[in-house]
């Protein structure tokens, strides 16, 4: 017994000594503000890099600028979705952020059961059901939800800047998008830049061709998952093959291997998706030309400014170019390659956009 | 001048047991000392704590007449000590001199394993102590006997001075363990001193120069070779009287029980082990199958106990067939089987003493009723069987892991025996045991002939066979080369039998005083 | 030289043991074989302390000023520690005192509300368990005979997928689509783990190497079913969600998510525990596992001991699955394993591979994971902390060495527990 309670002293002492050294941690700092915000991650987890970091960014410069109080709470199972929610509405948070259509359900669920309590679910938005659907079940609500935002965005707008980008920088003239899975917020990018690439065309009277997605006859190239960086390679090999210089992969990760690829081979570009690829995956620096940004923290800033200035909604609000919801990244590297003329016209492109004269529909309806 | 090395006063104890009781022993230069000892009485305890694998709680050693304190094995090596283990420490897809020079690789050019030199200086060893081995062999591919003598070329090549050598003859054949003393016999010459550990009484007389015998922990006797005798060594041993000799009456043989017909095997590298063997144990005799380790007895004892597939011949048992049949079904048959390796068939170490009891029997009634075990029947019988079969344990709780070799196989035993049986099995039932227990087994398997069972008896110690066997069959390359009664051989004829020698030419060279009787049956 | 001692008597082996020394030496055994897992917990929330410590700003913005004011160091420590403790503690078991005066305000005013609300915390970390004891169980079956399988992950996901499906796909009363609901997940994670036992009894394959290997082909299976043919519809990977004919009744109101599975799950652990220590089956299992060599020696059937293991083995962690779907989730997701196969490995060590220790085992596992919910909440420490401190005491209690050795412990008995044996043979 004696010995025990030696190493326990001994192991007491040593916490303190290791506590005296540790490196700075990122906690939350509890402060005394009125608003508090709850973040429910999907399993990704907030370091995932994804929608999770981003929504957690946005509860972040959220706290930075407006002083409000942000915590969250990770998933590690399914089932702790609905738990976590649970804890949220406990802890009385002021308003419970919901990351991805996984937590579509219990997010509707919840909010029903608490219709006074504001919710925000990002990339999700309510009426959900679809035909035969059980509301509650395999949809959260068959209705618009008063009490819960649904973040939309408007991804095919920037994307038609970036399909318009690499018109005007292929030097082969013929650039290429592909997809992991083929669902709608996958494919609303590639619409766009398939649009973009024939906004190009139409202004400069030329024929660049867009690989890799046909949005009237809806086939393309998916890969059929967001996780294998193996496909992304190969899908941008064959795409290189067949001409392609710049391309787009709207598959997650897997479009990393396709970054890898145009490193090694020096045959493309790669224009990311969500993020910043430069700021996110920078060890492809040499090869990103830019980035089709889906700004989740700045809907969910807006968001929260809006509960903090008592101006919150529920509904489907969507965040599009011309309030930053969705943009295309800079050109970082190649800033020097693309041209004044160039910029000059993405400029112009980007105002028609935000003014209504150019849509992506519209363009692509086009003859 | 002092001895090479002294012990005075080694004092151990392990929780709830004193191994070691104030040990006094000297090992003098140029000699061998016997360690004589049951299972059990300590023997091992102070051979580890001399070679720095225990500490002792008391006690000093001296070597040539230095104290020294011995705090792990490399300070043994370091000191001229080295041990050659029961269990040999070699890794069997290296070839002898890759074992040889383990944890002492010379280098060459920086760089590169000098492993010629090491194969040079093991050829020089072995001719210098008669160490016949093959530098270039893989250890799996060798014979135990030359498996051990790489271990003592381990030894030497390290410069060792004082040899322990732990239980050295129990995994060897008698032409073995006289290739062994020879070895001995060189070293001594030589210069070097032994510290021969052992429970044979005829090995220490055969070549100890002194003997100290251990029991309980103590020396209770220490004494020159040329005063000592069995009786007087078995008894200091035992602490008792033992007899020596199997006592047996002539055997009164009944039907066939089992016939066997040109029996082939093959061994896992796809060899033919067991080479047409043919041969019939009848009800109430002992067959003894005589030969040296690795004749195919081991396969021949699988072959008819279903853990062996057949390639060809018959094997009947009571005139029934035996084709493919598994292990459990030949069980049911009525044949008991005490494996050679007792740990690794016999039992299952980890299971309490009345679960391994029950190891054949436990699915039949009335151990299981429906999907029930019957844990009260079961532990009733255990106790019984404990009681009757003279199992020196606790209880019958404890793992059969924790009770020493003799009375484990004394479980097997009682296991085996009291199922109701036609025929026995035993290979190489006394292998490791000491002398009570080997006492007790011979005359439980003599009492199970008398009763009328027939008897299979495998074993490489031809002084068993001879003691309890009936007819002799040897062994040699797979075939049973001659099959001979008891009471009419001498042991050099069966000593050439085994060696190889054809059985015309061993008789010519070991004639028997009835040599025209002898039955040859091959 | 000549000293000859005369003969003494041979000592006479204690042969049987008193009843009460026979009670003592058990006794002895149960806190021999609790000493190393307690006493790893313990080392593990030791070291999980420091690591929150480590990781608080208050605490190490006090031990920059520690030689101006060391009382407010050690206070920070202290507050950071006993505050994530503290709500790790509350959010595995709620309060006591709240759960006493919720009674009270049950009897005076007849409103259960408050009563419910306090006792979630714990009826979540018992719904948390559920899962975890099947899967402990799974592997602790395995590790019985002597095979580790690493597999139950990919089964308890097939499981998952095939009770979902039964309970979607098909209508029928409760009575009838429960029992088969569960049954399918039983089945489908029985396929997936007698493959593996089958490919190890016929062929030797090692059973780590094929259940590594089933895991991916699960893992992708499911990625394809969720996309594919058990889409609900539209662009989810999801399935739909199951009938309430299928599901497992919950013993209270929502958000009380406490089910019949518990109750499953503890059956099936008495039932297991019955199996391998009381039926001659059972017996075999642990023999083939301990000794195959004397196992077949003694008439056991290696090959077929090996495919029922594992085959059962697969059975319960699909159960698991089928039970977390049946009575929490009631629909598949992408990511839906995630984990409880892996965990359960870590309980069976934990267990002893003993059906008690498993479940005494994932009621910690379990209310460790549903508590860390609420400190990451109340106390800002991120939900890792819970798995640094489990695969601490998993490292302990598979290197037990390491506690003696902190603790000073002497081992008493050489004798290990076999889990599994090396590689081929």
């Amino acid at each position: 017994m004696k010995r025990i309670s030696t190493t326990f002293a001994v192991m007491a002492v040593i916490v303190l000594l290791f506590t005296a050294c540790g490196p700075a941690a990122t906690a939350v700092a509890p402060t005394a503000v009125p608003v508090k915000i709850g973040e429910v991650t999907d399993l990704g987890g907030v370091n995932d890099k994804s929608f999770n970091a981003l929504a957690w960014k946005g509860v972040s410069d959220a706290i930075a600028q407006l002083g409000v109080d942000g915590v969250f709470l990770q998933s590690t199972q399914q089932s702790d979705y609905a738990k976590n929610i649970q804890q949220m509405l406990t802890s009385k948070e002021d308003l419970i952020v919901t990351v991805g259509f996984l937590l579509g359900v219990d997010t509707a669920t919840a909010a029903k059961a608490n219709p006074t309590q504001k919710f925000a679910i990002v990339d999700y938005t309510y009426p959900d059901c679809y035909p035969g659907a059980v509301e509650g079940k395999d949809c959260g609500s068959s209705t618009d939800l008063t009490n819960v935002r649904g973040l939309a965005f408007q991804t095919d707008q920037a994307a038609f800047l970036a399909g318009y980008l690499a018109a005007g920088m292929t030097k082969t003239g013929k650039v290429a998008s592909f997809g992991g899975l083929q669902i709608p917020t996958v494919t609303i990018f590639m619409d766009g830049f398939e649009a973009g690439v024939k906004y190009y065309n139409q202004k400069h009277n030329t024929s660049v061709v867009a690989l890799g997605w046909d949005s009237k006859a809806q086939t393309g190239v998916f890969v059929g998952n967001f996780t294998s960086t193996d496909d992304g390679k190969n899908t941008a090999t064959s795409l290189a093959q067949e001409g392609a210089d710049i391309i787009m992969p709207v598959a997650g990760a897997v479009g990393l291997g396709s970054a890898a690829y145009c490193q090694t081979a020096g045959t493309c570009l790669i224009i990311g998706v969500d993020t910043d690829w430069f700021v996110s995956s920078n060890e492809y620096a040499s090869v990103e030309l830019s980035s089709v940004q889906k700004k989740i923290d700045v809907a969910v800033l807006k968001t929260i400014q809006d509960v903090v200035n008592g101006k919150f909604t529920g509904g489907t609000v969507t965040y599009a170019l011309a309030d930053g919801g969705v943009d295309l990244a800079p050109f970082h590297n190649f800033d020097s390659q693309v041209p004044q003329t160039l910029k000059d016209e993405l400029t112009q492109v980007r105002a028609d956009i935000n003014s209504g004269t150019v849509t992506v529909a519209n363009v692509l309806a086009a003859p | 001048m002092a001895p090479v090395l002294e012990l005075r006063g080694i004092t151990k104890s392990f929780p709830g047991v004193l191994a070691n009781d104030s040990i006094n022993l000297s090992v003098e230069k140029g000699k061998i000392l016997a360690l004589l000892g049951e299972n059990g009485a300590g023997k091992t305890t102070l051979m580890n704590i001399l070679y720095g694998l225990y500490k002792p709680d008391k006690g000093q050693i001296f070597i040539n007449g230095e104290e020294v304190a011995i705090q792990n094995p490399s300070d043994a090596i370091a000191r001229g000590i080295g041990m050659v283990h029961q269990h040999f420490m070699l890794i069997p897809v290296m070839t002898a001199t890759e074992n040889v020079m383990l944890g002492v690789e010379p280098i060459r050019y920086g760089i590169f394993l000098d492993k010629a030199k090491v194969a040079k200086r093991i050829l020089e060893i072995s001719t210098q102590y008669d160490l016949e081995v093959d530098p270039n062999a893989y250890i799996s591919d060798l014979p135990v006997g030359a498996q051990q003598r790489v271990e003592i070329i381990k030894v030497l090549y390290r410069q060792a001075d004082i040899l322990i050598l732990d239980e050295p003859t129990a995994v060897l054949t008698p032409q073995e363990v006289e290739g062994l003393f020879k070895v001995l016999r060189s070293l001594v010459a030589n210069g070097k001193s032994v510290i021969f550990i052992t429970h044979k009484l005829k090995e220490v007389l055969a070549i100890a120069d002194t003997i100290s015998v251990l029991r309980g922990g103590k020396v209770v006797g220490t004494l020159n070779t040329k005063d000592a005798s069995q009786e007087k060594l078995a008894t200091l041993m035992v602490g008792r009287e033992v007899n020596l000799v199997v006592k047996k009456k002539p055997a009164t043989p009944g039907g066939v029980v089992l016939s066997v017909k040109d029996l082939c095997v093959r061994d896992e590298s796809e060899n033919l082990i067991v080479d047409r063997a043919s041969f019939e144990v009848h009800a109430g005799e002992v067959l003894g199958v005589a030969g040296v380790q690795g004749n195919g007895q081991t396969e021949l004892v699988y072959a008819l106990t279903g853990l062996a597939h057949v390639l060809s011949g018959e094997i009947s048992i009571m005139g029934k067939p035996l084709h493919h049949s598994s292990p459990r079904n030949i069980l049911e048959r009525g044949v008991a089987h005490i494996p050679e390796d007792r740990q690794r068939h016999g039992l299952i170490l980890p299971f309490p003493v009345h679960d391994n009891l029950v190891l054949c029997t436990y699915y039949q009634p009335p151990f299981t009723k429906g999907l029930d075990l019957q844990q009260k029947i079961i532990i009733e019988t255990a106790e019984k069987l404990v009681d009757q079969f003279d199992v020196r344990t606790p209880n019958v709780f404890v793992p059969v892991s924790t009770l020493s070799g003799g009375n484990q196989q004394k479980v097997i035993v009682a296991r085996e025996f009291s199922r109701p049986i036609k025929l026995l099995i035993a290979s190489q039932p006394t292998r490791g045991l000491d002398v009570g227990s080997i006492e007790y087994i011979h005359s439980r398997i003599v009492e199970k002939r008398d009763e009328g069972t027939a008897v299979l008896l495998v074993s490489p110690e031809l002084d068993e066979i001879i003691a309890l066997s009936d007819r002799i069959a040897v062994m040699y390359k797979g075939q049973i080369v001659d099959i001979v009664p008891a009471e009419r051989v001498n042991k050099a004829y069966l000593g050439l039998l085994m060696a190889g020698v054809k059985s015309k030419e061993a008789l010519e060279m070991a004639p028997t005083t009835s040599m025209e009787e002898v039955d040859r049956v091959t | 030289m000549e000293n000859v001692s005369p003969p003494k008597p041979a000592v006479s082996e204690n042969k049987q043991g008193g009843n009460s020394k026979e009670k003592k030496r058990n006794g002895s055994k149960l806190f021999q074989t609790l000493l190393v897992p307690v006493l790893a917990l313990l080392t593990g929330f030791i070291i999980g302390a420091i690591v929150i410590a480590l990781s608080n700003d208050a605490v190490i913005a006090s031990y920059r000023n520690i030689f101006r004011d060391p009382g407010a160091a050690l206070a920070a420590t202290w507050s950071a520690i006993s505050v994530a403790y503290g709500s790790l503690f509350y959010g595995s078991f709620g309060s006591v005192t709240e759960i006493f005066h919720s009674i009270q305000t049950y009897y005076s005013t007849g409103d259960s509300k408050a009563f419910l609300l306090a006792i979630y915390p714990f009826t979540e970390s018992l719904t948390t368990v559920t899962p975890y004891i099947l899967a402990g169980l799974a592997v602790a079956v395995g590790f019985k005979c002597g095979l580790f399988n690493i597999g139950a992950e990919g089964q308890f996901g097939i499981g998952a997928l095939c009770s979902a499906y039964v309970g979607y796909a098909m209508h029928a009363p409760w009575y009838i689509h429960l029992p088969l609901a569960l049954l399918a997940g039983a089945a489908g994670g029985a396929l997936w783990g007698a493959i593996p036992g089958l490919l190890k009894g016929l062929t030797g394959a090692h059973e780590v190497v094929t259940t590594i290997m089933m895991n991916y082909v699960s893992f992708r299976l499911s990625d394809w079913l969720l996309n594919g043919p058990m889409k609900a519809s539209g662009f989810r990977p999801l399935t739909p969600v199951i009938d309430n004919s299928a599901m497992l009744p919950q013993f209270f109101p929502d958000p009380l998510r406490l089910n019949w599975g518990f109750i499953i799950a503890l059956a099936i652990a008495f039932l297991v525990y019955w199996f391998l220590f009381k039926t001659p089956i059972g017996f075999e299992i642990r023999a083939v596992g301990a000794n195959p060599d004397g196992a077949r020696y003694a008439g056991m059937n290696i090959v077929k001991n090996f495919v029922l293991a594992m085959t059962i083995s697969g059975a319960l962690a699909g159960l698991a699955g089928a039970v977390q779907v049946l009575g929490v989730d009631h629909w598949v997701g992408q990511g839906f394993s995630s984990g409880y196969g892996f965990d359960s490995i870590a309980i069976a060590l934990l267990g002893q591979s003993h059906p008690l220790g498993v479940v005494l085992a994932a009621l910690l596992w379990g209310t460790l994971r549903s508590g860390a919910t609420n400190m990451q909440l109340n106390a800002g420490v991120p939900i890792e902390i819970i798995s640094i401190i489990q695969g601490l005491v998993i490292v302990f209690v598979a290197a037990p060495a390491v506690i003696r050795w902190i603790y000073r412990i002497r081992a008493i008995s050489t004798q290990t527990t076999v889990l599994t044996r090396g590689w081929g043979k």
